[in-house]
């Protein structure tokens, strides 16, 4: 895998915890990493959350180790704001291209202190809040967010739009802030790529019976990750829009199974930590999870099951029907596999949707040159019979959900299992 | 030799300077005893800041340093990169946070100067106890032992072996191929187990970087990440053979949870109710019925109840694939028998995964009946078993069946126990070996260079196995590499020798097994190359012999006596 007399090359797309878990094993090894990374920020998803199952561990507390560790290794190049245009060549010799857009804010001269962000006049909609806080058009999107180098967002940035404003620069005492950044276009040299981008949740909405974006009160589980999260919109205060606080909160599992035909595998798990997280936050909450069948396969889960029933969350094997509003409250009618017909008013319900390929990849598997399979995640060379993490195209790797719904260590050991095919490529 | 102790304050632009007054710093701290300058600097982490750094630490031939700035998380390393690049040893340097600490948490100036004064007093106190702590190196050897000649053992000296890395595959019995080599078919393709085998042994014979050693024990492992000694029994040559590794990779799979205890399903009493694996074997060629399904009576089954979950609940867990390979069952006897009527007993369905509903419901189209059953019993009456469960809404429900498939839960084989004591490796409450991080590490242990992978890591299927497999051997290829030195933990821990009193209290606390025993000298020795400096023995050890480099008791009470004046 030598490249031209150079040392071994790697190109990771998706920083996320697939992404930097190779990154850092490729990078020890001796070969030089390019991560690159769409978000200004990197983490993936696993950033959003504030606790992961089943040990119920502080997840940035958890990845943010290897985030730093990971921003001093010299052997790893990580391209923020960067998407790959275009592919050639075949194992040991690819030629990537990747467009760079500008940061417009200088990551060696910044140094995170925040005092841009007051002065700018623009106030919008903070996505990676899920819309419950405002951000500004200088911004990074939470507390912790690494690196911790803001970037400006020119759709929403004044002086993008073409009104003379500089209250970022004006406010920064590092000079960290240069409106004459250009996007970059990048030419990458590399022997082997591994696709880490991730998932994104199902649209609930297109679940009509459930009622979300319909009724305020029905969310979708990221954005109550983000509501549990202590660095989040509500410092990790539980309350529904209007400031209330929950009494009794409903989940309902496999939101978009039938839609998408598969089980995703972590939501079962990921609604039990949901309701373990409530209960310790609001121990007097009424928790109800309607769900079809558990799948909780690994070798420690059941054990925190048995803990959250065992807490007096109710586990009721129906399929809800209809969701209705019925005043502040949300009337859930459900049918058990008996038969009969019962209904559920409650505070607060939290749909636990389907995980999909992320937004990007149908493109990305277009360019890399590999099919997509079942639900649009990439297919593997021999389903089932060898190693999920290579795929029709020698050189090419897939780690994460970008190959199939997975939790934390199935995806970390994918990561892991792609160094293991790279490093032992023929050279 | 006199101590000339070097303080920095950083000013960070704005950001600690106009919440804390540093020239008060600079007053309060510059008395001490010592102390042979405090400076302040606008921007300590820039270019101009960090040459400024390392010429005033030239200049003054400072002894000790102290930065008062930022969360050491951003620029600890940067300062430790200019002491050393200035000479001085990077450990003889102490940072302190005044600004996550003081300037932008506490909201009163005089309060935050007045703590920020506390925090550098206390670190002076520190650093003047601070000695020269050497980074050292290892000299690693890359071989690795597979233990293990199933599918995720024989995939992972696949990867591993290379002209400048050897593999030694150990198995203990007389071939390779673990269980996959019996299984007739594989879901979803439903391709044969054995041919699976046989193209990748082909793959593994060809190279000769992999020596198997079949027939054979491991009887001994000692040593850490880097170098192992490992003592192999030879079972048929009764030989012994002692390797020399840098890492092992345990893949020593699963067996299957023996339902004979479990009394409601009948095994072992009436006939015609099987194990899975029992299932499987009736189905390939060289078994007792040549590869026929047959009653004990000789003839084909009509009605297959094929029941999930057996053990379960004795368990504790979900083995994640049952549900998955007894749907190949219920396919494998359709495909034998098209009219055979095939149920299946389950509580919850569990098909994780892009692919696996459809291979479900696919099933589901071929005629097999899926019942779901609470507690169930296997029982015979007057005209053959029946199957008896609990149904929905607390019903009783009845089944007649000439055979049953009992599938049970999986289990770490036998051997996980005998390497758990081997390696000193803790095993959870399941059985299995713990690992290093349950979501971060999934595939080491909690003593570096051991691997655990497959099946003796928890239940899961082929593919899942194999990827742990390549995934230790990610881990491998990245630290192990051929030519290279291992560089080890700075800050381990150390016993004196003339303070232990070898009462080994430490040993039996160390989560690493890095403390050993040397009976001759009667002391506890820590193994530098096993320590991860987590502290655990110093704080345990009752006569003060174990502490901490660069966490010494003296440097700790000096550092809280000052927070706490």
């Amino acid at each position: 895998m030598k490249n031209n007399g150079h040392s071994t090359q790697v190109l990771v797309i998706g920083a996320g915890i697939a992404g930097i878990e190779a990154s850092l094993l490729l990078a020890n090894s001796g070969a030089k990493v390019y991560l690159i990374e769409r978000n200004s920020y990197f983490g993936g998803n696993v950033i959003k959350f504030e606790e992961v199952f089943p040990n119920m561990e502080c997840a940035t507390c958890m990845i943010a180790p290897k985030q730093q560790e990971l921003l001093q290794n010299e052997g790893i190049e990580l391209l923020t704001l960067s998407q790959v245009e275009a592919v050639q060549g075949s194992a040991g010799d690819f030629t990537v291209k990747v467009k760079k857009k500008a940061r417009y804010v200088d990551l060696e001269n910044c140094i995170g202190c925040n005092a841009c962000f007051e002065p700018c006049p623009v106030e919008v909609d903070n996505e990676f809040e899920q819309g419950f806080s405002k951000r500004k058009a200088i911004y990074i999107p939470c507390a912790g967010a690494l690196p911790n180098v803001p970037a400006i967002d020119t759709e929403n940035c004044l002086r993008f739009k073409g009104e003379d404003c500089q209250a970022c620069q004006e406010a920064c005492i590092f000079e960290a802030i240069d409106y004459t950044q250009q996007d970059e276009e990048l030419e990458l040299k590399v022997g082997a790529i591994l696709a880490a981008t991730g998932f994104k949740p199902f649209d609930p909405s297109k679940t009509k019976q459930y009622g979300y974006k319909k009724f305020s009160n029905v969310y979708s589980d990221i954005e109550i990750e983000r509501i549990c999260a202590s660095n989040g919109p509500t410092q990790g205060q539980i309350v529904l829009r209007d400031g209330e606080t929950p009494k009794s909160v409903a989940i309902i599992h496999c939101v978009g199974r039938e839609e998408k035909g598969y089980c995703s595998s972590v939501c079962c798990m990921s609604s039990i930590k949901l309701a373990h997280f409530l209960k310790k936050k609001l121990p007097e909450v009424k928790i109800t999870q309607f769900y079809s069948d558990l799948c909780i396969p690994g070798r420690t889960y059941q054990k925190f099951y048995e803990e959250v029933q065992e807490s007096g969350v109710d586990f009721i094997r129906a399929r809800v029907n209809e969701v209705a509003e019925q005043g502040k409250e949300l009337a859930i009618k459900y049918k058990t596999e008996d038969g009969k017909e019962n209904t559920l008013n409650v505070d607060m319900l939290i749909l636990a949707p389907a995980l999909e390929p992320e937004a990007n990849s149908d493109k990305l598997a277009e360019m890399l040159g590999i099919p997509q399979g079942d639900g649009g995640f990439f297919t593997e060379k021999k389903p089932d019979l060898d190693s999920s993490v290579t795929t029709l195209k020698d050189g090419i790797f897939v780690a994460g959900c970008t190959q199939g719904p997975k939790d934390i260590p199935d995806t970390v050991a994918q990561a892991e299992a792609a160094v293991g095919r790279i490093l032992s490529m023929p050279r | 030799m006199a101590k000339k102790i070097g303080v920095y304050v950083c000013e960070c632009g704005t950001n600690i300077a106009d919440n804390v007054d540093i020239d008060r710093v600079i007053e309060a701290v510059s008395p001490l005893h010592d102390v042979e300058l405090v400076e302040k600097y606008r921007l300590l982490c820039s270019e101009d800041g960090k040459e400024f750094l390392k010429q005033s630490i030239q200049e003054h031939e400072l002894t000790h340093l102290v930065v008062a700035a930022c969360s050491p998380k951003q620029h600890e390393l940067t300062f430790m990169n200019i002491c050393a690049a200035a000479g001085l040893n990077p450990y003889l340097f102490q940072m302190v946070n005044i600004r996550e600490q003081c300037a932008w948490v506490t909201a009163d100036k005089k309060e935050a100067t007045e703590k920020a004064i506390t925090q550098i007093k206390a670190a002076i106190a520190r650093v003047r106890y601070h000695v020269p702590l050497e980074k050292k190196e290892m000299d690693v050897c890359p071989d690795v032992l597979v233990v293990g000649g199933g599918i995720a053992g024989i995939k992972a000296s696949q990867l591993l072996a290379s002209p400048d890395r050897k593999v030694y595959l150990v198995e203990k019995t007389s071939s390779l191929g673990g269980k996959v080599k019996g299984f007739k078919k594989l879901f979803t393709d439903m391709e044969s187990g054995s041919v699976l085998i046989e193209q990748e042994l082909n793959s593994l014979q060809g190279n000769k970087n992999v020596e198997v050693l079949t027939d054979s024990e491991v009887e001994q492992i000692l040593g850490f990440l880097g170098n192992f000694e490992a003592k192999i029994m030879r079972k048929t040559e009764s030989e012994e053979r002692n390797l020399s590794v840098g890492a092992v990779v345990l893949a020593t799979g699963f067996d299957l949870l023996d339902p004979t205890g479990l009394y409601q399903y009948g095994y072992g009493k009436l006939d015609d109710v099987y194990t899975s694996l029992e299932f499987e074997e009736m189905n390939i060629s060289g078994g007792a019925t040549g590869g026929k399904v047959l009653l004990k009576n000789g003839k084909p089954p009509e009605s297959v109840a094929i029941i999930h979950c057996v053990g379960r609940e004795e368990k504790g867990y979900c083995s994640r694939v049952c549900c998955l390979y007894s749907f190949k069952f219920a396919r494998m006897l359709k495909s034998q028998f098209p009219d055979v009527k095939v149920s299946h007993f389950y509580s919850d369905m569990c098909i994780p995964g892009k692919s696996y509903q459809k291979f479900y419901e696919e099933t589901k189209e071929l005629g097999v009946e899926f019942v779901r059953a609470g507690k169930t019993e296997v029982a015979q009456n007057g005209k053959g078993i029946v199957v008896k469960y609990e149904a929905e809404a607390g019903k009783e429900g009845e089944h007649a069946a000439d055979m049953v498939i009992l599938v049970p839960a999986m289990e770490p084989s036998s051997d996980t126990n005998k390497f758990a004591q081997m390696l000193g490796i803790p095993l959870d409450d399941e059985g299995f070996l713990v690992r290093e991080h349950q979501l971060l590490a999934p595939v080491g242990s909690s003593i570096g260079g051991v691997f655990v992978v497959g099946c003796a890591q928890g239940p899961q299927n082929i593919s899942e196995s194999i990827v742990q497999s390549e995934a230790a051997a990610g881990k491998i290829l990245s630290s192990l590499v051929p030519g290279r030195k291992l560089e080890l933990e700075v800050k381990t821990s150390e016993i004196s020798e003339t303070f232990c009193s070898g009462c080994k209290i430490c040993i039996s606390i160390c989560p690493y097994s890095a403390i050993t025993f040397d009976e001759a000298r009667g002391i506890a020795l820590v193994n530098e190359a096993l320590c991860h400096g987590c502290g655990a023995c110093a704080a345990a050890c009752p006569s003060g012999a174990a502490s901490m480099k660069g966490f010494t008791s003296t440097q700790i009470y000096q550092e809280v006596v000052e927070l706490v004046r």
